[in-house]
């Protein structure tokens, strides 16, 4: 009896956690061991460096996400990125733009690219892949003859800079932190209740109040370390809401179920009435938007639009990592946005610790190639032994 | 051939396709078919492969137009061009595929397409960006599933991608029956399943027998069609080759008309 007891909590366990666990796996062991060999990785200092690193491929990996998820690519997104910063740099450095309208204009301008990239995939039926790999070299053109000869903008506006650079002071970063682990506990008594209402199986107490403690934990000594050094940039504000959102978006509303039905069954999906169309083409804008994000936040923490840090290094690469050691499918259906961050993070640890230690950037290419598959493996394992 | 189904001359059939024709180029699939099925009747429809047993589907759940002939439901004639149409029709059909999402859970496939929304009184923005209500879906889920007495599935939450062959077929029968469809297709529903879970499938097909509805089972196992149905169709070549009631037939006879049935029209 209570045998069989166990064996449903560990199988709910094993349930809620187990799309967590192969990348939190890896950043454990990639914390431990940097944390061991270089002291200084586990600094209150050098998180918040990880977190300022991460945060570009982390929204990328977001959007990309989306994608993945409808079982399509966008191999164009760190390039529609560029022409977002690039936008944003020229309005605002050469044509005196309010720093707020080139914003805006760098959105509208990167939801309209991955717009074009979505209609081209679902309207002409291209492949994604080739779509956007026709428009990551489009883009690319684009970029240079945004930025013009010099390839390079400064950008000194202090808004511009602003959103990278403030923090929140110290009391206000607690009490945002206690904010939302009281929203958190709240939405888990609510479904609770909910579930009970409508008499539907509950989850097990424990398995509730682990959740919680795991969550409130985490947020707290993340504000605690941040708080130690200059506080909580508002930048992880900015990505930790935009998370929530989408993720919120993705599972529980209708457009997001649609999402995932397109990316699991494509053809019951277009049987059962669903737009697949339309679906795929707001998927791409959404993503598309978020990639301006993504190049708003890149100009802001470089202080400068150049060709190089988006398309010309290893950016889109590290986007579509991010995601897949987070363990979203590249085949559709499968995956999250928060795993997806997760994944960022592994990523930009793994930078950031190797940096740290000295090494080449042979060294971190390699090693990160052997990371990206050992990640992809242990998930594709984990799969197998599901079924 | 003699038990041929005429005693019902006057009785007007729920779903009736009249000389339906349908070719693919050279090759005619469907000649002149005809098929019918009463409200509160399980229908078999048997035939070897090529004799146009799933053209004839297709053509009932508005994936294929036909040629020439007509449906007509409750005896008036009914446009069936698209398988929107045939929702719209009352005809729901369970493929052999299932065309389940395997990434969705159990409550989320039943519903797919047909979403319980929170409206929360604001009707500015799309449908498409309103919330679920998963618990409702997941309640009424569970409900649906009670009364077909299937009891095997436990979490309506989880992805169903851990469910056995016939937990799924018990789930895209549910789904089919959800959209409160009185006819309902079924394409090979035990095919693909073992002993304990073909006997699973059969007795849910017994409990969906009710007064208003008008069942259609395509198979290749008499066996189980004998279970279930009360009258056979058999087809060959794409012609209509006998209307068996079962409990008059044997099943060589059966066997006889799906490998040299002749055409006999006596309708």
């Amino acid at each position: 009896m209570i045998n069989a007891i166990d064996k449903t909590l560990a199988s709910l366990i094993k349930r809620n956690i187990s799309g967590y666990l192969p990348v939190l796996m890896a950043l454990i062991v990639i914390w431990v061991y940097f944390g061991i060999s270089e002291p200084a990785f586990l600094s209150s200092r050098n998180l918040y460096y990880l977190l300022m690193q991460s945060s570009v491929v982390g929204i990328l990996a977001i959007g990309i996400t989306l994608i993945l998820l409808l079982g399509e690519i966008d191999l164009s997104i760190a390039a529609v990125a560029g022409v977002a910063a690039s936008i944003l740099g020229v309005l605002s450095t050469n044509y005196d733009f309010s720093p707020l309208t080139s914003c805006l204009v760098a959105l509208i301008a990167g939801g309209v690219l991955s717009c074009l990239m979505g209609l081209v995939t679902s309207l002409f039926g291209v492949p994604s892949f080739i779509a956007t790999l026709a428009g990551l070299m489009g883009f690319q053109g684009l970029m240079m003859k945004i930025l013009g000869s010099n390839g390079t903008i400064n950008v000194r506006d202090p808004f511009i800079r602003g959103i990278t650079t403030s923090t929140l002071s110290d009391n206000h970063a607690i009490i945002l932190s206690i904010f939302i682990i009281l929203i958190y506990g709240f939405l888990l008594y609510f479904d609770h209740n909910k579930r009970i209402k409508y008499g539907l199986n509950i989850n097990p107490l424990k398995l509730i109040l682990s959740k919680f403690s795991f969550f409130s934990l985490s947020i707290l000594s993340v504000a605690i370390a941040l708080n130690s050094y200059r506080g909580v940039p508002f930048l992880v504000v900015i990505i930790f809401f935009l998370t929530v959102f989408i993720a919120w978006f993705t599972k529980s509303t209708a457009f997001g179920l649609y999402i995932y039905a397109i990316g699991g069954n494509a053809k019951s999906a277009r049987h059962v009435g669903i737009p697949v169309i339309f679906v795929t083409i707001c998927t791409f804008t959404i993503t598309g938007l978020i990639a301006a994000i993504a190049g708003i936040i890149g100009v802001s923490r470089y202080a400068s639009v150049s060709y190089n840090t988006f398309v010309g290094g290893p950016l889109l690469l590290e986007t579509i990592g991010a995601a897949v050691i987070g363990g979203t499918s590249l085949f559709g259906g499968h995956g999250s946005v928060w795993h997806a961050l997760l994944g960022a993070l592994v990523i930009g640890s793994l930078g950031n610790g190797l940096d740290l230690t000295g090494a080449s950037a042979a060294d971190k290419l390699i090693v990160s190639g052997s990371i990206l598959l050992v990640a992809v493996s242990i998930d594709s394992f984990a799969r197998r032994f599901k079924k | 051939m003699s038990k041929k189904h005429s005693e019902n001359d006057k009785h007007k059939p729920h779903l009736l396709a009249n000389s339906i024709t349908k070719s693919f180029g050279a090759v005619q699939a469907l000649k002149h078919m005809d098929f019918e099925v009463n409200k509160g009747e399980v229908m078999g429809l048997v035939g070897d492969n090529g004799a146009g047993k799933s053209t004839l589907l297709r053509i009932l759940t508005g994936v294929e137009k036909p040629d020439s002939g007509e449906v007509s439901i409750d005896g008036n004639e009914t446009k069936i061009s698209s398988p929107q149409d045939a929702v719209n029709a009352g005809i729901s059909v369970v493929y052999q595929s299932l065309a389940l999402c395997e990434n969705l859970s159990a409550s989320e496939n039943v519903f797919l397409g047909k979403e319980i929304l929170y409206t929360y009184g604001a009707n500015f923005y799309p449908n498409i960006l309103k919330p679920l209500n998963k618990y409702l879906m997941e309640a009424e889920t569970k409900r649906s599933l009670e009364n077909l007495k299937v009891d095997s599935i436990k979490y309506l939450n989880q992805k169903i991608n851990g469910l056995s062959g016939g937990q799924r077929q018990c789930l895209a029968i549910a789904r089919a029956i959800h959209s409160n469809s009185d006819i309902l297709l079924l394409d090979e529903p035990t095919s693909a399943l073992g002993l304990s879970q073909t006997e699973q499938v059969l007795s849910l097909i017994k409990k969906l027998r009710t007064a208003d509805r008008a069942i259609v089972i395509i198979s290749h196992h008499l066996s189980h069609l004998y279970e279930v149905c009360d009258r056979i169709t058999v087809m060959k070549a794409g012609q209509n080759v006998g209307v068996f009631s079962l409990h008059h037939t044997s099943e060589e006879e059966i066997i006889r008309a799906i490998t040299i049935g002749e055409v006999v029209i006596n309708k």
